[in-house]
């Protein structure tokens, strides 16, 4: 009895602290958290489950290694109804560099749809109303895609995306593909860009947290000179390696 | 978008104000500059400038689509160049994408120009026979288009349609070639290009190669130097690509990799050495440019030479996985031998194969090729790129003299024309000529 | 005018006064700022202009000499000081054996600690160790401001259950229960807000019952860097001077109210490739205990060396692992 009341006097004394929650309170959420799957089941396994929501994670890789497939299969994958284990969430797509092929897109779109009904047919005969929404251009339809040209557009969008969710309840993830190449390419003054792109790193987890969404950025790579010899490393600098919680580089065995 | 006014975009009067007086006039200057010293430099609120800097990113940000609206646009509207290769065209979905760079890599003389002459005829071509029916634009760097080349693909390729000569002349009257020498050249004709693009109806962009005239100028800057130099022109091409919907194909040369070119990541464990060693001499070819280029093209296609065979290897595709096809040049320019691509995978996918590693390519011409064979110490001279050729070659017998090999190469870089039978044995006569006086001299 | 003339007035006269005898204090009073909840000229007017009895002017700068206590903590000799490190600043362990051990028993309250490291060098997993030892010995509160989305009750979870527990007493839940509901949570993505919640924090310390079980003993900011880059350099000074006035206010907190602060900071290129902590030079001297981590490449074994420590020489180092 005791330490029950003193429990509800931890929460009373501290609700002071607006916008605290308790670690056990956090746990029992998080274990509700559907995560984002990738399509691939070992990319999962290492993931903890898939692409956590609340949470900005980072791919990077060399050129041609499939970085932006990812992206596109994650604004799929985040559409699997609910009632088939997914999130039923619409995407947005921030493209920088011109590589979303809305055909693949598409193809990838029926993939998955032709992998729902496969594996999930028992669960789907419950809720009829699914096929209708199981069609390749219904979940094109909840893809919103931004092209940007410049980094001021891309600072730009972000800005805006504030707004946007605010209208748009239903997105469960933020995909920018890339962040690094308008950065890389016209900002001369570096310790700007490391300033600006802090600030930037900063907004999209506020984003994550406050509208408990998944935040996916892609980046290039760079050859750095660390003790005595060149390695690849992710673009954009030392301080953005702490920008994100968590960061996945793929690689070609 | 990013040059928008400030003044335009209906904020309150007075915060309008206040960015003008500290001449934040678009857009872009007001973005750039982080939260913080926006508001230290305007002397306003936290509060207000958040509401005019997202006042700002509304207006400057770009429009919303959906995946589906983008979909019926292409749909409409055809956004692909038929490269006329079977097996290639199925694995691009369609051909060489509208709206997006397509690089081409590999060594000298392994077909990347007769590639390009195809598709530029391809491009002129009207669209009742399959083509674009419109200009194109030939940015030659090296010297190696030749028109009777480009004809001579046409007639075996097209016979039924490029019976008329008429047809021929107009066919290779749509193609403008340029011919810049350096980089402020090329800049600025890219900027002409533009102008042209606008008025005329351009349908497809070449620049051949584009290694050349970047790296061109590397004795004088440093890396730094050259690295901001050539920024501009990557992204000028990509976003006159994306803004006028038509193809450009670069091509790019290959360079040896150095012994500590990078493998890995700082976060491995490094490999043991054997293995290292095996890798490094299978892979001793790369694309120049960089790392940097290679994320900034869309697709590329890897030319290469291994096991007595070409391959075109589409290496970085967004619409199709690593698969490589065979293909031989013949006088109606490249052909696959076989339209079921090869599966590529693993560290494959971006290695470059050159079979002949023996053979140095001294000087190409638009029709001839100067090689030098270490392994028979001779030159050799190829009358006409085509395969069929090869064995027409006539060869100077001559001893495996460096200081010929020195002298040719001055001769080249300091007149930079192409160095024709004539000239090579003229020089080297010349070369007996010196070394005879010298012998007299000192006895 | 007419105020400047009274202040003025006002100064001459506390000037004769002094001049009678009045104590020391009050001939600071006239430059000091009097609290802004007063009006400045009204203190100041408490006193009556002239008045013959001393009586009513004693009064008048007794209000005055309260309002100047607020506003300077009490000056204290070096026994009254010893006394208080021995009472009230005590030692909390951080969990991490390597650590403990070199730091001498763990985190000191009273004090700021800093902890360095590159990327995934384990400077969450230290700060998630140090919330779960405390809680786990009931010793208070935990409050943890998360400025990346690094916090995970999850792997606080794990951590609970794989440890071997020999209390009979409470079962498995019951102790997960108690220890995840002292650990509170709270994210901060701008540096305005992370001053707004020590401010918050602040006044709700003052307030709070000292002996009271539940009061805060840690407070863990991860990361205070990527709020501080953000507003770092450019032409102006101010962001520097945002970073040290925060960096004092964390130092002041941890010292009225007698807890532990604990702060993480990453690592940027110095000179010849080799690394050094962000956020400057000026930041240097803020930290009474500035901690390097770093990590060997593909183990999970830690190495951690001080940089700065108040007691401790700096360049000791020690080992320790972080596993599942």
């Amino acid at each position: 009895m005791s330490e029950t009341s003193r429990f509800r006097s931890t929460e009373g004394s501290h609700g002071a602290l607006k916008g605290a929650q308790t670690a056990w309170d956090m746990l029992s959420e998080e274990q509700m958290q559907k995560h984002i799957t990738t399509g691939c089941e070992e990319l999962d396994a290492i993931l903890g489950g898939g692409i956590h929501c609340k949470e900005v994670t980072e791919v990077g890789g060399v050129p041609g290694i499939g970085k932006t497939q990812l992206g596109i299969q994650l604004t799929v994958n985040v559409q699997i109804p609910v009632e088939c284990g997914g999130l039923g969430g619409k995407a947005v797509y921030i493209d920088t560099e011109g590589s979303f092929m809305v055909e693949r897109a598409h193809q990838i779109a029926e993939g998955c749809i032709s992998d729902l009904l496969d594996n999930t047919a028992h669960r789907l005969k419950d809720f009829p109303a699914c096929p209708e929404r199981l069609q390749p251009n219904s979940f094109l339809s909840n893809i919103f895609y931004f092209r940007i040209c410049s980094y001021t557009e891309q600072i730009a969008t972000i800005n805006y995306l504030e707004k946007f969710l605010e209208e748009q309840k239903d997105v469960k993830i933020i995909v920018v593909d890339s962040i690094t190449f308008h950065f890389r390419q016209d900002f001369d003054d570096l310790a700007l860009r490391t300033r600006v792109l802090s600030g930037m790193s900063l907004k999209l987890m506020s984003f994550a947290k406050k509208y408990s969404l998944a935040v996916v950025l892609l980046n290039q790579v760079t050859t750095k000179f660390v003790e005595g010899s060149f390695h690849l490393t992710l673009a954009l600098g030392d301080t953005w390696s702490h920008a994100c919680t968590n960061r996945i580089i793929l690689q070609s065995v | 978008m990013s040059n928008k006014l400030i003044s335009e975009m209906g904020l309150p009067a007075s915060i309008a104000n206040v960015f003008a007086a500290r001449n934040v006039l678009t857009a872009k200057d007001a973005l750039s500059l982080p939260e913080f010293d926006l508001v230290a430099l305007l002397g306003l609120d936290l509060d207000q400038v958040r509401s005019a800097v997202a006042r700002i990113s509304e207006i400057a940000c770009p429009p919303c689509r959906t995946a589906l609206s983008l979909l019926e646009d292409r749909a409409r509207s055809a956004c692909h160049l038929p490269t006329r290769l079977r097996g290639l065209d199925d694995a691009l979905c369609g051909g060489i994408p509208f709206g997006a760079l397509t690089e081409l890599v590999g060594p000298s003389g392994i077909g990347k120009t007769q590639f390009c002459l195809k598709l530029a005829l391809l491009a002129a071509m009207p669209t009742c026979y399959g083509g674009l029916n419109g200009r194109i634009i030939y940015m030659d760097t090296e010297s190696k288009f030749n028109s009777s080349r480009l004809i001579e693909i046409g007639k075996s390729s097209f016979p039924h349609i490029f019976q008329s000569e008429g047809m021929a002349q107009e066919m290779a009257g749509r193609i403008v070639v340029l011919r810049p020498s350096s980089l402020s050249e090329f800049t600025e004709s890219l900027q002409q290009i533009k102008l042209m693009i606008l008025r005329h109806d351009v349908k497809l962009l070449i620049v051949d190669s584009m290694a050349a005239i970047l790296l061109g100028d590397n004795e004088r800057s440093t890396t730094v130097q050259k690295q901001h130099s050539w920024r501009w022109p990557l992204s000028f091409l990509k976003s006159l690509a994306e803004f006028s919907q038509i193809p450009i194909v670069v091509t790019n040369q290959v360079r040896s990799q150095n012994n500590d070119e990078v493998f890995h990541y700082s976060f491995q464990a490094q490999k043991n050495d054997t293995s290292k060693t095996s890798e490094r001499l299978e892979s001793h070819l790369t694309a120049a440019l960089g790392i940097q280029w290679a994320h900034a093209v869309t697709i590329r296609l890897i030319f290469e030479a291994h096991s007595g065979q070409r391959f075109i290897k589409v290496s970085k595709s967004p619409t199709s996985p690593a698969v490589a096809f065979p293909f031989v040049v013949e006088s109606s320019g490249i052909s696959l031998l076989s339209h079921d691509g090869l599966e590529v995978t693993g560290a494959e996918i971006c290695t470059i194969h050159c079979q002949d590693q023996d053979t140095t390519f001294l000087t190409r011409g638009p029709s001839h090729t100067l090689i030098f064979d270490a392994s028979l110490q001779q030159f050799s001279w190829l009358g006409n790129i085509a395969n069929r050729d090869v064995d027409q070659a006539s060869r100077i017998e001559t001893s495996p003299s460096s200081i010929f090999l020195d002298l040719l190469l001055t001769y080249h870089s300091c007149f930079k024309c192409e160095i024709d039978q004539t000239i090579c044995i003229w020089l080297h006569k010349f070369l007996l000529l010196l070394q005879l006086l010298i012998e007299v001299g000192q006895t | 005018m007419e105020e400047r003339g009274r202040a003025e007035a006002s100064r001459e006269e506390l000037e004769r006064l002094i001049d009678g005898g009045t104590p020391y204090k009050f001939a600071v009073a006239s430059q000091v700022p009097m609290p802004p909840t007063r009006n400045p000229r009204s203190a100041i007017h408490a006193k009556s202009p002239i008045t013959e009895e001393v009586g009513e002017e004693d009064v008048g700068m007794e209000e005055v000499s309260v309002a100047i206590d607020r506003q300077q903590p009490p000056w204290l000799n070096g026994v009254e000081l010893l006394e208080d490190a021995k009472w009230n600043k005590h030692v909390l362990p951080t969990g991490c054996e390597g650590i403990d051990i070199l730091l001498g028993g763990g985190l000191r309250e009273g004090q700021l600690t800093e902890i360095v490291g590159p990327s995934s060098s384990g400077k969450t997993q230290v700060c998630l160790c140090s919330a779960l030892g405390v809680a786990d010995l009931n010793l208070g509160v935990v409050l943890f401001l998360d400025t990346c989305n690094s916090f995970s009750s999850h792997r606080i979870a794990h951590m609970v259950n794989s440890q071997s527990d020999t209390l009979v007493k409470e079962g498995k839940e019951g102790r997960l229960k108690r220890i995840m509901s002292s650990i509170l949570c709270h994210s901060v993505f701008d540096i305005f807000e992370l001053m707004d919640v020590l401010h918050q924090l602040e006044c709700k310390l003052k307030h709070q019952v000292k002996s009271s079980g539940n009061r805060i003993r840690l407070l863990i900011v991860d990361s205070i860097s990527s709020l501080i880059t953000p507003i770092l350099g450019g032409k102006n000074s101010q962001g520097r001077l945002m970073m040290i006035t925060t960096g004092i206010l964390l130092k002041k907190i941890a010292n009225e109210y007698n807890l532990s602060v604990l702060v993480t900071n990453h690592m940027v290129g110095g000179e010849g490739g080799s690394l050094k902590p962000a956020l400057g030079e000026s930041w240097k001297n803020i930290p009474h205990v500035r901690l390097v981590l770093s990590r060997d490449q593909g183990s999970n074994i830690c190495n951690v060396s001080i940089l700065k420590h108040t007691i401790i020489a700096s360049g000791r180092a020690a080992k320790f692992v972080i596993d599942n």
